[in-house]
C-alpha cells in the first residue's frame, strides 16, 4: 500500500530561503523561552535578522534559477525572488523598529518575531505558488499571523480592536476568495495557474459564468488584502491601531505580495480572459487612487493618514498591473521598491516620534523636529516629497514609469488619473513636510500629567504612555538608522535610478510577457 | 592621471569649493573663504594643464575623449550620460575660463575684502566656475542644456549680489528672463535635433548629421535657428542683448568674469561646438554671421555715446563678442577662438582696472566726471592703456593679431563675405574711437577733485553714498561701496592680477603669429575643425593688406580721438551739434530697449493685468479651484462618512461591491 504512494520531487536548494524562514521561526520560539532577560530582548531580535539576512542571501545564491519546486506547485523564478527579498528587507526594517517596542514585550518578544517569520513565509509561498491550493495556504499563512501581530499590545484597547477588525473582516476576505478558487477548480477541473490558463484557451469558457464568477470573486478577495477601494475600509483602523512596526510591515509587505500573486494569476493563469477582466480592475484602480487620496485630506493621525495614502498607492500600482505588459511589470517591481523605502522611512519617524513626545502619531507631535533633528526631519520630507512623487525623487522615477506604462499599453487616461492623484495627494502630504520645520507648539501642561515627570499621571491615559523606551526619553539609534537610511535611498535612488530599472527589468523577463 | 579623470577634476574642483565655502558659511574669517575659492580654481587650471598635456600625447586624430560617469536615464529609446566630451575645443575653453577665472578670484579677494557678503560672493563665484566648465566640457545636449541654466542663474545671483539696490535686482531679473528665453530656444532646439537624429551625444550628433538630414533641411535650419536664440541670448547679441549693459549693476569682478570674459562666450563657443551641424545648415550659419556682423556695428556706435565707464566696456564687450559670432559663423573658427580668446585677457583687464578707477571716484562711475587720473593711478592707467591698445588692435599687441586673423578667415571665403569683411574693419574703427575716448577722458586733462586728493594719499569719500545709476543715496549695510573700500589700486592681489592680465595682453598674440610656422594654436585646434567643410584659400595680398588696414586704422583712430576728447573740451559737442539726428540714435541705444518695451513687455504686461484681474479671479479662481477643491473636499466628507468604524458596515461594503463585481462578470458572459 504504502509503495504505492510516489513521494513528490523536492528541490531542497530551491526550497531554502522559505527553509531558512520557517527554521527561524521555530528556533525564535524556542528561544523567546529562556529565561534570561537579555536573551528574549537582544538575541531573539538578532536572530530574527539573521534568519531574514539568509534567506536573502539563499535567494540572492539563486537569482539565476528558475526552478520548479515540490512537483510545479511553487516556482522560484526572478518575481519569486524579488518580491521575497523586498518583503525580508522590509521585514528587517520592521524587526530593527520594533526592537524596543512595547507591542514584541508585551506579547513576548519570541512570540512577535516569530509571527514576522511566518507572515513573511507566508508571503513567499503566495508567490511562488503556481496552484490555487498553494496560494492560498500562503494567504492563510501570511494573514493569521498579522491578526495576531495587530493585536499584540495586549493592553491597548485600540490594537485589540483592530486585531479583531483585521480578524473578523479578513476573514470574509479570504472566504471570498476560497470560493472564487472552488468555482476556478469546478470549471476547468484543475487548480495549477498554467492548467486553467490552458482549458479556458483550448475549451473556449473565456465567457464561461463559472469561470467568471470564480474570477470576480478572486478580484474581490486579492483586492482586499491588497487594500484597494471599495474593500479597504479595513485599513485605516488596523493600521491606527496595530503597534506602528507592525502597520509599517504590513503596509508594504502585504501589498507586496497581493501584488505579486495578482501578477500571477491574473497574468498568467486568467490571462485569456483579460477582456473580461481588464475593465473591473481599471474601474478598482481608479476607486482607489480618488478614495485613497480624498480620504487622507484633513486626517490628524498619521498612521491613518498613510493607510490611505497607501490606499492610493496601491491604486498607482495596480495600473501597472492592468496594463497587462512587460513594462508594466516592470513599473509595478520599480514602484514597490520606490514605495518601501519611502513609507518605512515615514513609519521609522512615526515610530520615533510616538516613543519621544505623548502626542502618539498625532501630526503635532512633528512639530520642532526640524530644528532639533534635521536629519530626522529631512527624512520624513524626502519621504513625503517620494510619496507624493516630485521629481529629484525615487517616488517621481516610479511614478513616471507607471504612467509611461500606461501610455505604452494604450490607457494613457488612467497615467492621467495617476496625476490627478498625485496632485490631490500634496495637500496631505505636503502639511506633514511642513509641520516638522516649524516650532514646536508652546507646551500646555494637560489636567492628569504627571509635572515631574511630563507624562500621564495614569498609566494607560495617552497613547503610549506604557511605552518603556519613551521612559528614557529616545527613540533607539536602530530607528534611525531605518529612517536615514530609507530618507537617503529615496534620494539617492531619484538621481541614479539606474540600477532598478536594471533590476526591475530582469525580474520581469521571466514572466513570459509581450 | 589619465586624461578623463584630470578632466574630471577640472570640474569637481569648483564644485567642491563652492560646497565648503558655502557650507562654511559664517565660519569663514577675513579672507580665508576668498583664498580657498582661489585655490580652488587654481587647482582647476592645473587640472585643465594637465588635460591639455595628455591629450597632446595623443595622435591627432584621436583627440576626442568621451567619458561617462553613469546613464542618468536610458529610457524610451534614449540614452542620457552623465557625461564629458574632452577635445582640443573643450580643452581650449577650460583653459580660458580656469585661468581668467583664477585672476579674477585672486582680484577679489583684494576688491571684495570690506564686503559684507564676502562669503557669499565666492560661493556665488565658485558656483558660476563651476556651471561654465559643466557647459564646456558637457559630452551631451542634455548636460550642456544644464550647465547652460546653471550659468544663467549664478550670473542672476551674481548681477543682484548687491541685493538692497533696486536697480540691481531689477538688471538680475532681466538679465534672467532675457537668459530664460535663450534657454527656451536652446531647449526646443535640441528637442528638434533629438527627435530627428534620436541621440544626444556630440559624437553622434556629428557622425550622423550628414544622413538624417539633405544640405540645408528645413528641419535643420528651423532647429539651429532656435538653438542660435540660445547663443544670442548668452552672448548679447541684438536684439537679446538689452541685459548686458544693465548687469553692470553687479560687482566689478563680477563683470570681468562673466560679462567680458567667459559667459557671453557661451554662445561663441556653441556655434563653434556644434560646426558640423552649421556647416551642413548654410542658412542657419549666415544668419548667425550677420547677426554678428550687425551687433558689432550697433554696439560700437553705442559704445561711442555712452558715458557710464563700466557701460562702455560693456557696449564694447557685445561688439567684440559681434566679432566672435561672425567668425565662427562664417567658419573663421581659429581666427574666432583667437580673439576669445585675445579678448577674454584685455577685457577683463580693462573691467578691473576700471573697478579701480571707481573705487578711486567712490562707486561714481560717469566719465563726465572723472579726469586727469594719470598721476594719481599709475599703475591703473598703465593697465588701461595697455587694455586699451590690445582692444584696439595696435600692432602687435594680442587684440591686433586676433581680430587681423579673424578678419583675414572671413574675407578668403569671398562672395559676399567681402560685406563681413567691410563691416569689421568699420567696427574696428568703432572700436578705437570709443576706446581712447574712454581712455582720454578718464586720464587726460586737469584733475579732478577725487583724483587730486588720490595724489596726496587719501580716498574721497562721498557725503553720502549713493546709487550711480539713480543718483538716491543708499543703505550700505548691503555692503560695498561702502565707507571701507580702500581697495583703489591698493592692495596686491588686485595689483598681481592687473599685471598678470596685462602681461598676456601683450603676449597672447604670440600664439597665432600670422606665418605658417608659427601658428601653435592654429595646429591644436586642428583636430576639433578638421572636419570642417570650408576651404580657406591662400591668398598673401589679402594678408599684407589686412596687416596694414588695421594698423592704419588703429594709428588713425587714436589720433582721432585724440584730436577730439584731449586736445581741450568743446570738440565733441561740435560733433554732436553737427550729426543730431545720428547722436539721439547712439545716445537711445537705438531704442532697442523700447522697442521691446512696446512689442514684447507692454502687450505681456496688459495681458498678464487681463489674466489676474479677471481670467485668474474668475475661471481660475472661482471654477477651476474653488470648484476642484470643492469636490475634493466633498469626496474627503464622503469618504469619511463611510468610515463609521462599525464592522457590520465594513462587511455590508465589502458584499456590496462584491455583487457589484459579480453582477458585472456575469453581465460580461451573458
Amino acid at each position: 500500500m504504502l509503495a504505492a504512494v510516489k513521494a513528490p520531487v523536492i528541490d531542497w536548494a530551491g526550497l531554502s530561503p522559505l527553509i531558512a524562514l520557517l527554521g527561524g521561526a521555530v528556533l525564535v520560539l524556542v528561544l523567546g523561552l529562556a529565561g534570561f532577560r537579555v536573551v528574549r530582548t537582544q538575541w531573539v531580535p538578532t536572530l530574527t535578522l539573521a534568519a531574514f539576512g539568509a534567506a536573502i542571501g539563499l535567494l540572492l545564491w539563486q537569482w539565476d534559477s528558475d526552478l520548479s519546486l515540490i512537483e510545479g506547485t511553487l516556482r522560484l523564478d526572478r518575481l519569486t525572488i524579488l518580491v521575497t527579498l523586498i518583503v525580508c528587507a522590509t521585514a528587517i526594517l520592521a524587526t530593527l523598529l520594533a526592537w524596543r517596542d512595547q507591542a514584541a514585550r508585551e506579547i513576548a518578544h519570541g512570540e512577535f518575531f516569530c509571527l514576522l517569520l511566518t507572515a513573511s513565509a507566508g508571503m513567499m509561498v503566495l508567490v511562488a505558488a503556481q496552484d490555487l491550493l498553494a496560494a492560498f495556504v500562503g494567504l492563510e499563512l501570511l494573514s493569521m499571523p498579522l491578526y495576531v501581530l495587530c493585536a499584540s499590545r495586549l493592553r491597548a484597547a485600540r490594537s485589540l480592536e483592530s486585531g479583531l477588525k483585521y480578524l473578523i473582516v479578513g476573514s470574509v476576505g479570504s472566504a471570498t476568495l476560497l470560493y472564487g478558487f472552488a468555482l476556478l477548480y469546478g470549471a476547468s477541473g484543475t487548480t495549477s495557474y498554467a492548467g486553467i490558463a490552458k482549458a479556458i484557451e483550448t475549451g473556449g469558457l473565456a465567457g464561461d459564468p463559472l469561470v467568471l464568477t470564480g474570477a470576480a470573486l478572486a478580484v474581490v478577495g486579492l483586492a482586499f488584502k491588497a487594500s484597494l477601494a471599495p474593500f479597504h475600509q479595513w485599513t485605516p483602523d488596523v493600521y491606527e491601531g496595530a503597534p506602528t512596526p507592525v502597520t509599517a510591515f504590513m503596509s508594504v509587505a502585504t501589498k507586496i505580495a497581493a501584488f505579486g500573486v495578482i501578477v500571477r494569476l491574473f497574468d498568467v493563469a486568467l490571462a485569456p480572459a483579460v477582456d473580461d477582466w481588464k475593465p473591473i480592475w481599471i474601474a478598482i484602480a481608479v476607486i482607489s487612487i480618488v478614495v485613497g487620496n480624498v480620504g487622507a485630506l484633513g486626517q490628524s493621525s498619521l498612521k491613518r493618514l498613510l493607510a490611505y495614502s497607501s490606499i492610493a498607492q496601491a491604486g498607482y500600482i495596480l495600473v501597472g498591473v492592468v496594463v497587462f505588459t512587460d513594462l508594466g511589470v516592470q513599473a509595478v517591481l520599480l514602484y514597490i521598491v520606490v514605495y518601501l523605502f519611502a513609507n518605512i522611512a515615514a513609519f521609522a519617524v512615526v515610530t520615533l516620534r510616538e516613543r519621544e513626545t505623548d502626542l502618539g502619531d498625532d501630526i503635532g507631535a512633528l512639530r520642532g523636529l526640524g530644528a532639533k533633528r534635521p536629519l530626522m526631519a529631512l527624512s520624513m520630507t524626502l519621504a513625503m516629497l517620494s510619496l507624493a512623487g516630485l521629481p529629484a525623487t525615487a517616488g517621481f522615477v516610479g511614478k513616471l514609469r507607471l504612467i509611461e506604462a500606461a501610455a505604452d499599453g494604450g490607457l494613457t487616461w488612467l497615467g492621467v488619473m495617476i496625476v490627478i492623484g498625485s496632485m490631490i495627494s500634496l495637500a496631505y502630504y505636503l502639511p506633514v513636510a511642513a509641520a516638522m520645520w516649524r516650532e514646536e507648539a508652546a507646551a500646555t501642561p494637560e489636567p492628569g500629567i504627571d509635572p515631574r515627570t511630563g507624562r500621564p499621571a495614569l498609566a494607560g491615559g495617552a497613547p503610549g504612555a506604557a511605552d518603556a523606551a519613551a521612559a528614557d526619553g529616545r527613540g533607539g539609534w536602530e530607528v534611525t538608522l531605518v529612517a536615514f537610511v530609507c530618507g537617503a535611498a529615496s534620494l539617492v535612488f531619484g538621481i541614479v535610478p539606474q540600477p532598478l530599472f536594471d533590476l526591475v527589468e530582469q525580474a520581469a523577463r521571466g514572466l513570459g510577457l509581450s | 592621471m589619465s586624461i578623463q579623470t584630470a578632466a574630471w577634476l577640472v570640474l569637481a574642483c569648483p564644485l567642491a569649493g563652492m560646497l565648503l565655502v558655502a557650507l562654511g558659511g559664517r565660519r569663514w574669517r577675513g579672507t580665508s573663504a576668498g583664498w580657498l575659492g582661489t585655490a580652488a580654481i587654481a587647482a582647476a587650471f592645473a587640472f585643465a594643464v594637465v588635460t591639455l598635456v595628455k591629450l597632446q600625447d595623443l595622435p591627432a586624430d584621436e583627440r576626442h575623449v568621451a567619458s561617462s560617469l553613469w546613464d542618468l536615464a536610458n529610457v524610451a529609446g534614449v540614452t542620457i550620460k552623465l557625461g564629458i566630451y574632452v577635445d582640443p575645443l573643450s580643452v581650449f575653453m577650460a583653459l580660458v575660463v580656469t585661468g581668467v577665472s583664477a585672476l579674477i578670484h585672486l582680484y577679489s579677494v583684494g576688491y571684495m575684502a570690506s564686503d559684507r557678503g564676502y562669503v557669499r560672493f565666492f560661493a556665488y563665484l565658485n558656483l558660476f566656475v563651476f556651471s561654465m566648465l559643466l557647459l564646456v566640457l558637457a559630452g551631451n545636449l542634455v548636460l550642456l542644456i544644464v550647465g547652460w541654466a546653471f550659468v544663467g542663474a549664478a550670473s542672476y545671483m551674481l548681477i543682484s549680489f548687491w541685493y538692497r539696490r533696486a536697480t540691481a535686482t531689477a538688471a538680475g531679473i532681466k538679465a534672467f528672463v532675457i537668459n530664460v528665453v535663450g534657454d527656451i530656444g536652446l531647449v526646443l532646439g535640441s528637442l528638434f535635433l533629438i527627435r530627428e537624429m534620436g541621440v544626444l551625444d556630440y559624437g553622434s550628433l556629428f557622425a550622423g548629421v550628414q544622413d538624417a538630414f539633405p544640405k540645408n533641411d528645413a528641419t535643420l535650419v528651423a532647429a539651429l535657428c532656435l538653438i542660435l536664440v540660445g547663443a544670442f541670448a548668452k552672448s548679447a547679441q541684438v536684439p537679446l542683448h538689452t541685459w548686458l549693459p544693465d548687469a553692470m549693476e553687479g560687482p566689478t569682478p563680477v563683470s570681468a568674469l562673466i560679462h567680458a570674459a567667459t559667459m557671453v562666450t557661451a554662445g561663441v563657443y556653441l556655434i563653434g561646438r556644434m560646426h558640423p551641424l552649421f556647416e551642413w545648415a548654410p542658412t542657419a550659419a549666415d544668419i548667425a554671421a550677420i547677426v554678428g556682423a550687425l551687433t558689432l556695428l550697433i554696439a560700437g556706435t553705442i559704445g561711442l555715446v555712452v558715458t557710464d565707464l563700466k557701460r562702455i566696456i560693456a557696449y564694447s564687450t557685445m561688439s567684440q563678442i559681434g566679432y566672435m559670432i561672425m567668425g565662427v559663423s562664417a567658419a573663421a573658427y581659429v581666427g574666432g577662438f583667437f580673439h576669445l580668446m585675445t579678448h577674454a585677457f584685455f577685457k577683463a583687464l580693462l573691467f578691473m582696472a576700471a573697478g579701480s578707477l571707481i573705487a578711486a571716484m567712490a562707486g561714481e562711475q560717469s566719465i563726465d566726471r572723472m579726469r586727469g587720473f594719470r598721476k594719481a593711478m599709475p599703475f591703473t592707467f598703465g593697465c588701461f592703456i595697455v587694455g586699451g591698445l590690445a582692444l584696439a588692435a595696435f600692432p602687435l599687441m594680442s587684440g591686433f593679431f586676433s581680430k587681423d586673423a579673424l578678419l583675414f578667415e572671413i574675407g578668403q571665403r569671398g562672395g559676399w563675405y567681402w560685406g563681413l569683411y567691410a563691416a569689421g574693419y568699420l567696427g574696428a574703427i568703432l572700436t578705437v574711437v570709443y576706446t581712447w575716448r574712454m581712455i582720454y577722458r578718464a586720464f587726460w586733462g586737469e584733475a579732478v577733485e577725487q583724483a587730486e586728493e588720490l595724489e596726496h594719499g587719501h580716498l574721497w569719500h562721498a557725503p553720502h553714498p549713493t546709487n550711480p545709476a539713480t543718483g538716491e543715496v543708499e543703505d550700505t549695510e548691503v555692503g560695498f561701496p561702502g565707507p571701507e573700500h580702500h581697495v583703489a589700486e591698493q592692495t596686491w592681489q588686485m595689483k598681481l592680477a592687473m599685471g598678470a592680465l596685462a602681461v598676456l595682453s601683450v603676449l597672447g598674440g604670440l600664439l597665432f603669429l600670422p606665418f605658417e610656422t608659427l601658428e601653435p594654436l592654429k595646429s591644436f585646434l586642428d583636430p576639433t575643425f578638421e572636419d570642417s567643410l570650408v576651404q580657406h584659400p591662400a591668398n598673401d595680398t589679402l594678408e599684407v593688406l589686412g596687416i596694414v588696414a588695421t594698423s592704419v586704422i588703429a594709428v588713425a583712430g587714436m589720433a582721432f580721438a585724440y584730436r577730439i576728447w584731449a586736445l581741450g573740451e568743446g570738440r565733441a559737442g561740435a560733433w554732436q551739434r553737427r550729426l543730431p539726428a545720428l547722436h539721439r540714435l547712439f545716445a537711445a541705444k537705438w531704442w532697442f530697449d523700447e522697442l521691446i518695451g512696446i512689442l514684447v513687455v507692454r502687450p505681456a504686461a496688459w495681458f498678464g493685468r487681463w489674466a489676474r484681474d479677471t481670467f485668474e479671479r474668475l475661471f481660475v479662481d472661482g471654477a477651476l479651484v474653488g470648484g476642484a477643491s470643492g469636490l475634493v473636499r466633498a469626496g474627503s466628507a464622503a469618504v469619511r462618512a463611510l468610515q463609521t468604524g462599525l464592522l457590520r458596515s465594513y462587511a455590508a461594503l465589502l458584499v456590496l461591491g462584491l455583487t457589484i463585481v459579480l453582477l458585472y462578470f456575469l453581465i460580461r458572459s451573458a
